[in-house]
């Protein structure tokens, strides 16, 4: 299966930069997902969890609260306001990611009906990774 | 010739004045290091944001997204007001970095005043603001203490009304003009077109390539909301971009500073000796003559 390039980057660093087999964003109408070759589209996303799929089939989640993604045929770029990554290689380390994710929930000022399952949808990543 | 006491005071104050540039120099390099890692940090990320919306509005301008009517992403041929907005520092001692920045303002007021265009302008930071007021320039609106200390939200509440003005048709084209770190030892002068969004360098070939959709039921929004977004970080980076290079100026001219004064001290103390001398030869002779006289 092909690889798309995937490019992750926040105001403060990037946060993943590599191959990765699928990604799925929270877009403004629901989630959507991007394979390789997808055709080109930019558009804006909402809070929510970014899921990736890795080489090794492994799934990576990023949550965000702001976004912009830019599609094309090679290559997706995600520009987000603030995000966190839930992984790490011992479970201190995902718990402190997690605490880090909460933070930025609680952060987002509207009273989105999506948050609560973003919330759900944390719990539920941080538990795969342990 | 200065008497031996004066010259003793003269090095005392100059190496005091040695110390303190020294040790301005030290802040301003540990100051330098965090400002420097943020600035790093964020260049990736403003870069892709305009390389963004360049491509919108590239695209836009090339035809190849129909039916938008945005004003941000269309180039206005015959301006007629614009907003400048200035970021200096709060502080001086940074040798010629203010200064720069004020100079560029001034040559695109005096550029737009000869095509009848009115200028407003937003300052930040102090210098620069006492420099416009001193010389009875109209400020339209100004803001201190953001350039020392740059934050996210002050920035986007001084920005806002900049950006509304413009969506609003009070404003045609909104400038940021700063002072960038470049390195180390050079700092780089931006004047940056924030909006209309720039699509000059946008290759019309390079559309026939991919096709892009914006993909959203209302597209304006989504543009609205990127347009603000990207506005308010460009702002944000532009002070955060300006204190690095604030730090790496003033670490330049407090270095030169202290060279300065070393090399004075030592031409003070050369000069400290001679009359010392001088007072010993003269003591000697008047000695020598005495006992000569009675003999």
């Amino acid at each position: 299966m092909d690889m798309l390039k995937l490019e992750i980057l926040t105001p403060n660093g990037v946060i993943y930069n590599g191959n990765a087999l699928s990604v799925t964003l929270p877009g403004e109408e629901g989630e959507f997902g991007v394979l390789a070759e997808h055709s080109s589209l930019t558009t804006l996303l909402e809070a929510g969890v970014i899921d990736i799929e890795k080489e090794d089939k492994s799934v990576e989640s990023v949550l965000i609260n702001w976004g912009v993604v830019q599609v094309d045929e090679k290559k997706v770029i995600v520009l987000v306001e603030g995000a966190v990554a839930i992984r790490g290689e011992s479970e201190g380390a995902v718990a402190k990611a997690l605490n880090n994710a909460k933070e930025l929930i609680d952060s987002i000022k509207d009273n989105n009906p999506a948050i609560a399952s973003v919330t759900a949808r944390l719990e539920a990543a941080a538990q795969n990774l342990l | 010739m200065a008497s031996l006491k004066d010259i003793q005071r003269q090095i005392k104050s100059v190496s005091n004045t040695q110390k303190t540039t020294r040790a301005m120099k030290l802040v301003s390099t540990a100051k330098l290091r965090r400002a420097e890692e943020l600035a790093k940090r964020s260049r990736l990320y403003a870069a892709k944001m305009n390389q963004v919306l360049a491509e919108i509005a590239g695209r836009i301008k090339c035809n190849k997204v129909g039916g938008i009517d945005n004003r941000c992403f269309i180039d206005i041929e015959n301006p007629k007001t614009i907003d400048i907005v200035f970021v200096t520092a709060d502080k001086g001692l940074c040798g010629g970095f203010n200064i720069q920045t004020i100079k560029a303002v001034k040559k695109l007021l005096t550029e737009y005043k000869a095509k009848n265009v009115k200028v407003r302008l937003r300052g930040i930071g102090k210098k620069g603001i006492e420099f416009f007021k001193y010389n009875e320039i109209e400020l339209y609106d100004s803001v201190a203490d953001l350039s020392s200390k740059p934050d996210k939200e002050r920035a986007d509440a001084f920005i806002e009304s900049s950006i509304e003005d413009f969506k609003n048709e009070k404003t045609d084209a909104l400038y940021v003009v700063y002072n960038g770190y470049k390195n180390m030892i050079t700092q780089e002068l931006h004047v940056n077109k924030l909006l209309p969004v720039d699509a000059s360098q946008f290759d019309c070939s390079e559309a026939e390539k991919s096709m892009l959709e914006v993909e959203s039921q209302d597209e304006e929004k989504m543009l609205d909301s990127l347009v603000n977004k990207y506005a308010q970080y460009a702002i944000y980076y532009a002070l955060i971009d300006s204190v690095a290079a604030e730090h790496s100026a003033r670490m330049q001219a407090m270095d030169a500073a202290t060279n300065n004064a070393k090399e004075m001290v030592k031409s003070l103390k050369v000069q400290f000796n001679k009359a010392r001398q001088a007072a010993i030869t003269t003591e000697l002779i008047e000695i020598i003559s005495g006992v000569e006289s009675m003999k």
